[in-house]
């Protein structure tokens, strides 16, 4: 299994929002941490201090206190009532409302993947999900099946995708790097296996990758990669996957037309190898329980020449 | 309204043992509160080790990073039984067990209003408990959680029958647990001892009067989303199914406005529990009684009002999230703020460590610890965090166990020698509640740096990244601590029941009207009642005994 | 008790008409609602069952005067006009289906079939405990006017009324005021 590139978590920041959260968890954990020890504190000194001693009399029948008992009210409601000025100021600045902007990526929920489409260009991807840093983007969180979450801890929020509803996040990428999420609403077998990579990159970079990736596929021409390409078109692959610039035109698994620049596979699970590749074509239910996708008992020379042609998606 | 008429045999009950003339038939027969309250906490035991082996399958699975030791599909099922079972099948019964055998008793009644409805939900809730667990014989359980969202819960996405066994097998104990709920209220407001108005109430009746109303109002919902799933899956209608109109969001709605009365209704009896243990083994009165009931009674109203917090991810719009953020911080601070209640009725008192005084004073820190983390998901941006990460689940059992079940080990070792008419061993009590603490604590902090790391929850395996194999390990070792400490727990409920001193009517020189009769109490509980003075009517007994012989 | 049977049903109704509300807000019932169903005839079957109310307090009424014969002559009249009803029911469910509109057409029959066909049981279920009552009375068990069993049955049969009060206002009048 490869690293994550940046440490995962809500305490290493890495976006506009992720680091306003940030402020608010640091104030919250002051104060529970101010309540907490102030309750050990008490009970230690109250455990030690009115132990039942042999022949004690009954102790006074203190019955209540009003002065006490109006300052264990008054003073949580202030906390409170401090942060939930400190929530609503930090809501509002975190998820403004959004006008009728054009999303920059559109990613759609599916068991056990993510479709990532980028309105505006042809560009159709999966799993990895390509941004550029230090520019404030709006992802449009859809979902097609079941309720899936969208979360990357470095980057604040997470956003439930609901079937049949649509909703927005603003996110703004402090520097280029791979960051590393989680699905994080359960969504049936493989929720475990649905991890988000988001590749952040320099706007000249994304550009450059969203040009590429606007590109339909390098058409099969090569004799090694000619029978990969129609073993892909006849074996139903086709039915599912998409390869643009193909007969290959499906929209139920995975757009494959550069499978093979992508760094990982199986919803950033596993590294993008030809054995890995080729590993969970020959038995997809064994790598990934619960996949969709069906199993074809393809020849193993077969199998080999199909692996060989998407490796060759660049 | 002294006492009631039910027609009884004058004989003494046939304590928690099968061995009398009529054996098991008698029990199954039985329609007395105290026979019913005892096969309550069985059913609960029971269902506490299917629910117990569920957790402990799924430590074993989360102990290393892509383990293969579960495939995912009964890894689902099991999370989702153990959440289910541990909600429905363990807290609720454990709590109504406590409620039916010792409300009667403490206000000074023979029996429940209606006694035979009280057998009635029993059985009820057990047969619905055991449709739930036939689905593991019926193709599979169910599978979507115990929260069970649509459109998860489709037949689309759930082919097994299992989520049609949660719909009918929830739908019975929740008849069983309002049957007991309308039993108990009636009971408490026609059946109270002349005098006991209802400011001289003990605390737990009082927490159990508030808290049945609770359940009256909570579950109707509840039913509604089942009935309502059980024909999505049934007939094919359209309640939440969005491909055909239906909405999966009026799911979450249903079911939360529910599911958050719920969290209270297994934290309410607790409170009660603890105000009497409290009160008994500090030798003072509860500090703030009034503060204590009305609080009771505000959190009740205000947790109707809440349920949207478990939904500040779902995207519903800032205005609405303003409203129930500012609800839901407000409900924190009644229920905070009986924990400095508790600790100014320690303040000054002459403190006895027996075990359930151990628990209680252990809940003060645990549920502090849920108390605070559940605050933070009031915060709707930590909440945007954290929520259905593994923070969530460490939350909700420091919460569930830290507070509900601290609170009821605190009732049983209080209450033990009453039901069985033996001392329990507090040595061996002692080792149960430090093995107890370290397990839970071991197997549950740590699950806050885990969500906080950015693991989700209901994961079946997780990649290998830094800190989540030693933490997840650990929290396994603690998870087994926790069984093993459970362990110890029946082997002293069953030697001391065996060889225990026997405990005689007033062990704990306690304070309510159950520790005025034999223990275990006579069929019938109550021939004569001491006249009622306070909240602590066999304290002004006692009191009034000693004042009259030094001839004041 | 009875009193607390009725607030935790109501609260049951009330989930389900806020569920209707819900779907009738976000899809819009009006126009199906106005196309499918009877506003007529089922008033007509309404008004038969509203007035069992009145019946029953008869019943009440006489049985606490002690006029048992008068009693059980209020009492079958209740019976009746709640019968009637429930066949009112049975008749606009099977035009219905007849017109294939089942439950699982769209989302309104879903909601329809299910927020009456809930309040069609507790009627069943309120006769059903008529139906004891008045056969325990011919058995003259109620010779004597001391038990409150027929004043809680009494007060579940006007709550069953007032529910349908609601629900044929939401589902059949609204529409039509509204359209």
């Amino acid at each position: 299994m490869f690293k994550p590139v940046m440490d995962i978590s809500i305490f290493n920041p890495q976006s506009e929002s992720g680091w306003r959260l940030y402020h608010l968890d640091i104030y919250f954990i002051i104060a529970s941490s101010f309540i907490l020890l102030l309750v050990i504190g008490l009970l230690i000194y109250i455990a030690l201090k009115f132990r039942a001693k042999p022949n004690d009399a009954e102790p006074k029948q203190i019955k209540n206190n009003k002065l006490i008992e109006a300052l264990m009210i008054g003073i949580p409601f202030i906390m409170v009532s401090f942060f939930f000025y400190l929530t609503i100021k930090t809501m509002k600045e975190t998820e403004p409302i959004t006008h009728n902007e054009t999303p920059t990526v559109e990613i759609n929920g599916r068991q056990w993947w993510w479709q990532v489409s980028y309105p505006g260009t042809s560009v159709v991807t999966a799993n990895e999900i390509h941004l550029p840093a230090n520019k404030k983007v709006l992802l449009k969180l859809t979902a097609s099946d079941v309720i899936h979450d969208w979360w990357v801890p470095s980057f604040g929020p997470k956003m439930d995708m609901i079937p049949g509803l649509v909703n927005y996040l603003w996110l703004k990428i402090d520097k280029p790097g791979i960051y590393e999420g989680a699905c994080s609403e359960f969504c049936g077998k493989q929720h475990s296996k649905m991890r988000i990579r988001v590749i952040a990159q320099t706007q000249e970079n994304y550009q450059k990758w969203l040009t590429e990736n606007a590109k339909t596929a390098n058409i099969a021409i090569d004799s090694s990669l000619i029978k990969g390409a129609a073993i892909f078109q006849k074996a139903s692959c086709a039915g599912c996957h998409q390869i643009r610039g193909t007969m290959a035109n499906g929209n139920v698994g995975p757009d494959l037309t550069h499978l093979a620049s992508r760094q990982t596979i199986l919803s950033g699970t596993v590294k993008n190898t030809t054995e890995n590749l080729y590993r969970f074509i020959d038995n997809p239910n064994k790598i990934k329980p619960g996949v969709n996708m069906p199993r074809f008992f393809l020849q193993q020379d077969s199998l080999k020449a199909l692996v060989t042609y998407l490796h060759s998606l660049k | 309204m002294e006492t009631v008429n039910v027609p009884e045999p004058e004989e003494s009950l046939p304590s928690t043992s099968i061995s009398n003339d009529q054996g098991l038939l008698q029990w199954i027969s039985t329609v007395d509160h105290k026979q019913i309250g005892i096969l309550y906490l069985l059913m609960s035991v029971l269902f506490l080790l299917l629910g117990g082996v569920a957790a402990l399958l799924i430590r074993v699975q989360l102990s290393v990073p892509n383990n293969n030791f579960l495939s995912p599909e009964m890894y689902n099922q099991l999370f989702t039984m153990h959440g289910t079972t541990m909600v429905f099948l363990v807290m609720t019964p454990a709590i109504l067990g406590f409620s039916v055998y010792f409300v009667p008793l403490m206000i000074g009644a023979n029996d429940l209003a209606f006694p035979r409805m009280n057998a009635f939900s029993l059985w009820i809730g057990l047969f619905g408990g055991m449709l739930l667990y036939f689905s593991f014989l019926a193709g599979g359980a169910p599978d979507a959680g115990w929260f069970n969202y649509a459109p998860l819960n489709q037949r689309a996405y759930s082919q097994s029958s299992g989520i049609d066994y949660y719909c009918i097998g929830l739908l019975l104990v929740g008849i069983g647990t309002v049957g007991t709920s309308i039993n108990l209220i009636v009971t408490i407001i026609y059946y109270r001892a002349k005098g006991m108005s209802l400011r001289k109430l003990p605390v737990f009746v009082w927490m159990i009067l508030i808290n049945s109303f609770l359940i009256v109002a909570a579950f109707p919902p509840l039913n509604a989303a089942l009935s309502m799933l059980l024909l999505d899956r049934q007939l094919q209608t359209h309640f939440f199914n969005n491909t055909s109109g239906g909405s999966p969001i009026v799911w979450q709605h249903l079911f939360w406005s529910f599911g958050h009365p719920e969290v209270y209704i297994l934290i309410l009896p607790s409170f009660g529990i603890l105000s009497e243990v409290f009160q008994v083994y500090s030798r003072k009165p509860i500090f703030g009684y009034s503060f204590i009931v009305g609080s009771g009674i505000a959190i009740a109203l205000l947790a109707f009002g809440v349920w949207v917090h478990h939904m500040f991810a779902v995207g519903l719009g800032l205005t609405v999230y303003s409203y129930f953020a500012a609800s839901s911080m407000l409900i924190g601070v009644p229920t905070g703020v009986k924990v400095f209640n508790w600790l100014g009725t320690m303040w000054g008192g002459s403190l006895r460590f027996t075990t359930s005084m151990l628990f209680a004073m252990a809940f003060l820190v645990e549920f502090t610890i849920g108390g605070l983390s559940g605050v933070a998901f009031a915060i709707v941006p930590i909440d945007w965090q954290l929520t259905d990460s593994y923070f969530v689940v460490a939350h909700l059992h420091y919460v569930f166990v830290g507070g509900s079940l601290f609170g009821l080990m605190a009732g049983l070792f209080y209450w033990y020698p009453k039901m069985s008419g033996k001392m329990i061993s507090e040595k061996l009590g002692k080792w149960f509640f430090w093995l107890f603490v370290i397990g839970f604590n071991m197997t549950f902090f740590i699950q806050h740096i885990l969500g906080i790391k950015g693991m989700p929850r209901r994961v079946y395996t997780y990649p290998d990244l830094p800190g989540y194999t030693w933490m997840n390990m650990l929290s396994t070792i603690g998870g087994f601590l926790m069984s093993l400490s459970f362990l110890l727990l029946f082997y002293i409920l069953h030697k001391s029941y065996k060889i225990g001193k026997p405990a005689g009517n007033d062990p704990w020189d306690a304070y309510t009207l159950e520790w005025t009769v034999s223990s275990p109490p006579k069929i019938r509980n109550f021939t004569e009642l001491p006249p009622i003075y306070s909240y602590r009517a066999f304290r002004d007994l006692k009191e009034n005994a000693k004042n009259n012989k030094h001839g004041k | 008790m009875m009193r607390l049977v009725i607030a935790t049903e109501a609260i049951l109704f009330i989930s389900l008409m806020i569920t209707y509300v819900y779907f009738d807000l976000s899809v819009g019932f009006t126009k199906q609602s106005i196309n499918y169903l009877d506003i007529k005839s089922t008033g007509i079957f309404s008004v038969l069952l509203f007035s069992s109310s009145f019946t029953l307090v008869q019943a009440e009424k006489n049985y606490s005067e002690g006029k048992i014969k008068k009693l059980k002559i209020w009492l079958f009249a209740t019976i009746v006009l709640g019968s009637v009803f429930l066949f009112g029911q049975a008749k606009e469910y099977f035009k219905l289906l007849n017109n294939h509109f089942n439950i699982s057409l769209d989302v309104f029959s879903t909601n329809f079939f299910t927020l009456t066909g809930f309040h069609a049981f507790h009627v069943i279920i309120g006769l059903i405990l008529l139906i004891i009552v008045f056969i325990l009375t011919l058995a003259g068990d109620f010779d004597r006017p001391n038990s409150t069993a027929l004043s809680s049955i009494g007060m579940y049969w006007h709550f069953v009324d007032i529910v349908w009060i609601l629900v044929f206002t939401l589902v059949y009048v609204l529409p039509y005021l509204l359209k």
